[in-house]
């Protein structure tokens, strides 16, 4: 009942929030520069070439009459078309979303297993040498801007040790890819038992996991430190300590105690890569969520800019809410904040 | 987990991507290019990114240019006409009807063959959409179209047009297998404009067969194409978003074509044997544009003291790197009767005395907006602000997105006072390039060019027929351009295609785009 009430409550106040953010990303993207009427019609256009793609757009409206149709179409799962490729975008959302999101979650889900213990390693002796290694290599990644941590890792990875798949996509062109099912070119392949395609989405992964990994594994372990060294200096850790347990068991305390706070951070963590993905996703041609968003910014394709920005806004409300129920479970206490 | 076994787990993802690296794509007679973006469509009636590049390959048109240019013969020479889809032609004696007799056995993929009722589909369709097809049919003066015979068709312009029959070698407006097309027709849609965005349905070398939108796209050879079949039967369009990657791509073989390499790159790439870059003067100008309708540009004398003062030698090589020709005229080129009009050469001095006659001792202070429609155009902005300023003229450059750099320079608004553009036609022809670019009912006039004196010369270049005349006409015409002054002609930047080393057949077309067709690997 009370996980019922905390859920309503949440998404009472998540409505609000993604009207704005669809109201704010509709006007927005219409008040700027640019103009996808211009960029369809062509060098060659005249005025009523000009009049007649803005009409089709349902741009020679007044904005606010152009927001509420807009409103009325989304409550009917109609989030438009492309203007530039026709497709229903959220077809499009459908096809490019797990794209990312295999990126995203392996990426936050390996920096997450190692980051947190050493995180919690490190917070054990504050100032100690695996601390201040660990810090500078966490301050070192975190500085390394994404773009050219990509380009470098293909510069040295693919390009002179030829280790890596060329940074071409998700699977090789020498394999068949097996039939969507899930999105991810791994799972489906695991799934379909196509071990060639498998290996090949495997090896296609490794660079852009491993530099997106690195990225969100710095903030990780730095916040992982801080939380845990709060929890180590606190009472009952103390007593702990006091009482002769094993470093081993007040590690496993530690991290025990840490876990919502982290939690919360990772989802954070998780939303904020989302947005981030479209760097890494342009870097090792991807053809992602990412890509896809890029792209209708520069080609200032609205109907589409509106349905990634609108995916990427629900897909924090969903995974806050999941953190949130997560750390209801884990930590009792908070039952009663909820 | 320990931290060792976290060690351990990453040294065996570093192995694994060790063992899992793929070797170069070698599937023979499979052509891999990388790419800005995948087609977003495939109407050439409808511009969407992609588009161009995919649908020169689909669609070919009733004529084609002939062999012999320069280059000992090994380009093309855009005075010499030869019939392509058509077999033949005839003109009447007063130059405005055409009747083109069909070539027998050219094929859609579907199997359709080509007929008169297919042209004629055509124009109607463009002439529905009312976009680039139109455009092109109002620029070529066609009052008519209308079927013969199956395989006649028989086209009437409004008034003689030289450039008629070179802009039939463009893929718009097309030549469409409209049996297969009228298959996907609705009632709203009666030209199956929809499908036609989607799939294709030519006469040319290739179809798409499949596209994965911000992934790749495979195209097929026609199997039923009358001419020689491609030495590709099958080319996979690889959506490769960031250049530096494309290059990395090129340069280890993994695919043999890479699109749109910046400069820089290309300096580098030349002396790399893994790699081979063919370049071309053309196909435009990097210009600097003044629009007269605004002062102090209203005056012939600031506008020709702007090009004194414009340091060409700095521009060739800080923004050119060394790899840009002089531009010499609005007309470059190959583009047939190009002379060298433009006379202006970096002169301070000269530059002053003209800004004083006309009024401004002392200069002026202006705005050059400029976009990012082309690489160059900040570069030369910033170059131009420095050479500017030696001659007392106080430039502003300012930066501003490509979407309103196209909605402020177009015909219908003509709001910008000085900006960069690139001067360039998809058709070679002097009178086509001059009308769309500098006449004042010009296309692609970005600077509301309006010389009633040079408008004169361009309409008479169009319609006449004698050669010499036309000729003397077209010289004449770049010459009052070169004076009225509303363009600083700086350099062709240059087409500079990246191809694997061993690739061959390449051949420069007006559009500017590759030819698969035309492509072969040999090793």
């Amino acid at each position: 009942m009370l996980i019922a009430r905390f859920l309503a409550l949440r998404l009472a106040v998540a409505v609000p929030v993604v009207l704005g953010i669809v109201f704010l990303t509709f006007m927005l993207i219409r008040i700027g520069h640019q103009d996808p009427v211009a960029m369809l019609a062509g060098p060659l256009a005249d005025a009523s070439t000009y009049a007649m793609i803005r009409k089709e757009l349902d741009l020679d409206r007044p904005l606010l009459q152009q927001f509420v149709t807009y409103c009325a179409h989304l409550l009917h799962g109609d989030l438009g078309r492309s203007w530039q490729g026709g497709a229903p975008v959220l077809q499009e959302i459908i096809a490019h979303y797990p794209i990312t999101l295999e990126l995203v979650v392996l990426a936050v889900g390996l920096a997450s297993l190692i980051g947190i213990p050493v995180g919690i390693r490190a917070a054990m002796r504050p100032n100690g040498r695996f601390d201040q290694v660990t810090r500078f290599g966490a301050l070192t990644a975190f500085s390394i801007p994404t773009y050219w941590m990509g380009l470098m890792a293909i510069l040295v990875f693919f390009y002179f040790l030829r280790w890596a798949p060329p940074p071409m996509g998700r699977v090789s062109l020498e394999v068949i890819p097996p039939p969507v099912v899930t999105g991810s070119v791994l799972i489906d392949s695991l799934i379909s038992a196509n071990w060639a395609a498998a290996r090949s989405a495997a090896a296609q992964l490794v660079l852009p996991v491993g530099c997106f990994m690195l990225l969100a594994m710095a903030p990780i372990i730095k916040q992982t430190r801080a939380i845990a060294i709060e929890v180590f200096g606190s009472d009952y850790m103390r007593f702990a300590r006091a009482s002769g347990f094993s470093r081993r068991t007040l590690r496993r305390m530690a991290l025990r105690n840490s876990l919502p706070p982290v939690l919360t951070f990772l989802g954070t963590e998780l939303t904020s890569l989302l947005a981030a993905a479209s760097l890494i996703e342009y870097i090792f041609s991807w053809g992602g969520l990412g890509q896809w968003g890029l792209n209708a910014i520069l080609q200032g394709d609205f109907a589409v800019v509106q349905g990634y920005v609108l995916t990427l806004a629900l897909s924090a409300v969903i995974v806050f809410l999941v953190v949130d129920l997560a750390v209801l479970l884990l930590e009792p206490r908070s039952h009663r904040r909820a | 987990m320990k931290l060792h076994h976290a060690v351990f787990a990453a040294a065996l993802a570093a192995g694994l991507t060790a063992g899992l690296a793929t070797p170069a794509f070698s599937q023979q007679n499979t052509l891999v290019i990388a790419m800005t973006a995948t087609p977003k469509g495939f109407d050439p009636d409808i511009w969407v990114p992609g588009q161009i590049e995919s649908t020169v390959n689909v669609y070919e048109g009733l004529t084609r240019f002939g062999m012999g240019g320069g280059d000992g013969g090994r380009s093309l020479d855009f005075r010499k006409l030869e019939p392509h889809f058509a077999e033949k032609w005839t003109v009447s004696p007063d130059g405005k009807t055409y009747t083109f007799k069909l070539r027998k056995g050219v094929k859609s993929p579907f199997g359709n063959e080509l007929s008169a009722a297919d042209v004629v589909w055509t124009y109607e369709k463009s002439v529905w959409q009312k976009r680039t097809g139109l455009f092109m049919k109002n620029v070529d003066r066609v009052e008519k179209v209308e079927a013969v015979s199956k395989d006649e068709v028989r086209i009437t312009l409004s008034e003689p047009n030289r450039i008629f029959l070179s802009s039939l070698t463009l893929h718009i407006p097309t030549l469409f297998d409209s049996t297969e097309a009228k298959k996907h027709a609705t009632a709203d849609d009666p030209y199956a404009t929809k499908w036609l965005a989607a799939n294709t349905a030519g006469y040319g070398p290739y179809h798409v067969q499949s596209v994965q939108a911000g992934q790749q796209a495979v195209f097929v050879v026609n199997p039923n194409y009358v001419f020689d079949k491609p030495f590709y039967s099958r080319v996979i369009w690889r959506e490769v978003p960031s250049a530096a990657t494309r290059v990395a791509l090129v340069r280890t073989g993994q695919v043999q074509y890479a699109e749109q390499i910046p400069l820089q790159q290309i300096k580098e790439l030349k002396a790399d044997k893994t790699v081979k870059v063919e370049s071309i003067a053309a196909p435009g100008a990097a210009t600097v544009r003044m629009n007269p309708k605004f002062p102090p540009f209203d005056k012939q004398k600031v506008r020709q003291a702007v090009a004194y003062a414009t340091d060409y030698k700095a521009i060739g090589e800080a923004v050119f790197l060394g790899l840009g020709t002089r531009a010499r005229s609005m007309l470059n080129p190959p583009i047939p009767g190009a002379i060298e009009a433009y006379h202006y050469e970096t002169d301070y001095a000269k530059a002053k005395q003209l800004l004083a006659e006309a009024g401004l001792p002392n200069g002026f202070e202006t705005t050059l907006e400029y976009s990012t429609n082309w690489w160059w155009e900040e570069p030369l902005a910033l170059q131009m602000q420095a050479s500017l300023a030696k001659a007392g003229i106080k430039v502003t450059p300012k930066r501003i997105s490509s979407t309103e750099m196209n909605a402020r320079r177009a015909i219908n608004s003509w709001s910008i006072p000085f900006l960069t553009h690139l001067t360039s036609g998809f058709v070679p022809d002097p009178s086509y390039t001059m009308f769309l670019t500098a006449h004042c009912k010009g296309g692609s006039n970005v600077n509301a060019n309006c010389d009633p004196k040079l408008d004169k010369l361009i309409d008479e270049s169009v319609g006449e027929r004698d050669d010499a005349k036309w000729l003397k006409i077209v010289a004449d015409a770049q010459k009052e351009q070169a004076d009225y002054a509303t363009f600083v002609e700086t350099f062709l930047p240059g087409t500079h295609e990246v191809f694997a080393a061993c690739m061959q057949g390449y051949l420069w077309r007006p559009h500017n785009r590759l030819m698969w067709k035309e492509l072969v690997c040999r090793k």
